[in-house]
């Protein structure tokens, strides 16, 4: 079973049967944790680098940010059971239009966001596909764990 | 007979888009106008009509009782939106199909569509812009061009891609080095076909603003900038990816910060169920 999450959503699943699947990631971030001993996993589509550029939506939508929505994920998969020091960390996407420069680069800014919050929170990340001009999509299957990232014309790959 | 002959002989083959499509874009184009104008032309297709009162009665829009004619739907939803769902249902038959050669799954390129189409809207309530149902149109029909090439570009993907690694061109401009078109220049001509007017084809043939791009044609870069968004939000994108140019001072023309693309970038997905049921539409 398929369980899509779009644009600034996430969902996490512990269900052995299901695969987790963002599509089409653009400048957006997709980020997938998971606790192989627990198999709990978890993918989040976030769409801009700072909730501080509308409170009020990252309230009613945590996931539209990196800030609101990194921290969001990574509890999700805590109710499940999951804990950080085991956990795998692939980030995907953050692809940008050619000549995108400054604070216009919104893949580039979503990238340094994930970067930043990381490394605060000492996070490492063991896999990242990130940049280019490439329009990406992530899928975890959460019986094992494994992620497959397919750039679109392209096959998926497991990374 | 040649790659481009071939492709130029596929423009004829696709069946013309309805007359109530330009009937209805200059109905509300004209200040003059008014709704009964709008209602008798759409009353004359059954189908459209069915449609677009099926579209209004949907619980998305909530309204207080179900309409059944045109003339009630357009009183509680107003011409404007009536104008929108009738060339959106008109668009969809061309756009909904999967379409592979882009890597396009049935409905993402008519999402991309509809996305495109909405950010433009919204960028001419902003900006107060002139002529806001023709850049709507030209939103929605902008990749028209696509549906004809993809079957091109799936045959040589590999070399359009390369060319566009190697090169750092756009994947319009190796669409046009490869195939000797390329999906914007095909989409205008589809549209001098169906007889839409200069400024409707002009709007198609540089939506990637591929030419010379002077401050006065607002019109053409509403279209690029809501591509250009919908690109970055990955909305029904495919295998030519982000790969079209950034233009700054385009953007900074139309008086747009990185704050405010942000913003209607935040506001759209907050919308997006309304995408999600207008691309449902039947």
């Amino acid at each position: 079973m398929n369980i899509i999450i779009g644009v600034s959503d996430m969902k996490v699943s512990n269900d052995v049967q299901a695969s987790l699947i963002t599509y089409s990631l653009g400048s957006c971030i997709g980020v997938a944790i998971y606790d192989p001993v627990v198999r709990v996993g978890g993918l989040l589509h976030f769409m801009l680098p700072d909730s501080t550029l509308d409170k009020a939506k990252a309230e009613k939508n945590p996931f539209m940010f990196a800030d609101t929505g990194i921290p969001a994920l990574f509890k999700a998969t805590y109710k499940l059971g999951a804990e950080k020091k085991r956990m795998r960390v692939v980030v995907v996407g953050g692809a940008q239009v050619l000549d995108q420069k400054g604070f216009f680069n919104i893949g580039k800014r979503n990238y340094m966001a994930v970067r930043k919050i990381f490394w605060k929170n000492k996070v490492m990340i063991d896999y990242e596909d990130v940049g280019g001009n490439l329009n990406r999509t992530v899928r975890m299957d959460i019986h094992n764990g494994d992620i497959w990232v397919k750039v679109s014309g392209q096959e998926y790959k497991k990374v | 007979m040649s790659t481009i002959e071939k492709i130029i002989e596929q423009i004829d083959a696709l069946r013309p888009i309805p007359k109530v499509a330009h009937k209805v874009l200059a109905i509300v184009e004209d200040p003059k106008s008014s709704a009964s104008d709008l209602a008798e032309v759409v009353i004359y297709d059954q189908s459209l009509t069915a449609n677009v009162l099926r579209l209004c009665n949907s619980p998305y829009y909530g309204l207080p009782r179900k309409v059944d004619s045109i003339q009630q739907a357009i009183a509680y939803m107003g011409m404007a939106k009536i104008a929108e769902m009738v060339l959106m249902k008109l668009g969809g038959d061309y756009l909904r199909a999967e379409h592979k050669g882009y890597d396009l799954r049935e409905g993402d390129l008519w999402t991309h569509a509809v996305s495109s189409a909405l950010i433009a809207r919204e960028i001419c309530e902003i900006k107060k812009a002139p002529n806001p149902h023709l850049i709507f149109t030209a939103a929605l029909l902008k990749d028209i061009g696509k549906v004809i090439l993809h079957t091109y570009v799936g045959e040589m993907f590999e070399e359009i891609f390369n060319l566009v690694e190697k090169e750092k061109i756009t994947f319009r401009e190796a669409e046009e080095k490869v195939i000797g078109i390329d999906h914007a220049e095909l989409g205008a001509r589809v549209a001098e076909k169906w007889q839409f007017s200069a400024k409707m084809v002009h709007i198609i043939r540089n939506h990637h603003l591929n030419g010379s791009w002077s401050e006065d044609d607002v019109e053409t870069a509403i279209v690029y900038v809501a591509d250009t968004i919908c690109m970055m939000m990955g909305l029904g994108i495919g295998c030519d990816g982000l790969a079209y140019r950034f233009h700054t001072q385009v953007i900074q023309a139309l008086d747009i910060n990185d704050r405010d693309l942000q913003e209607i970038m935040a506001n759209f997905a907050q919308k997006f169920h309304e995408v999600e049921h207008l691309v449902g539409m039947e």
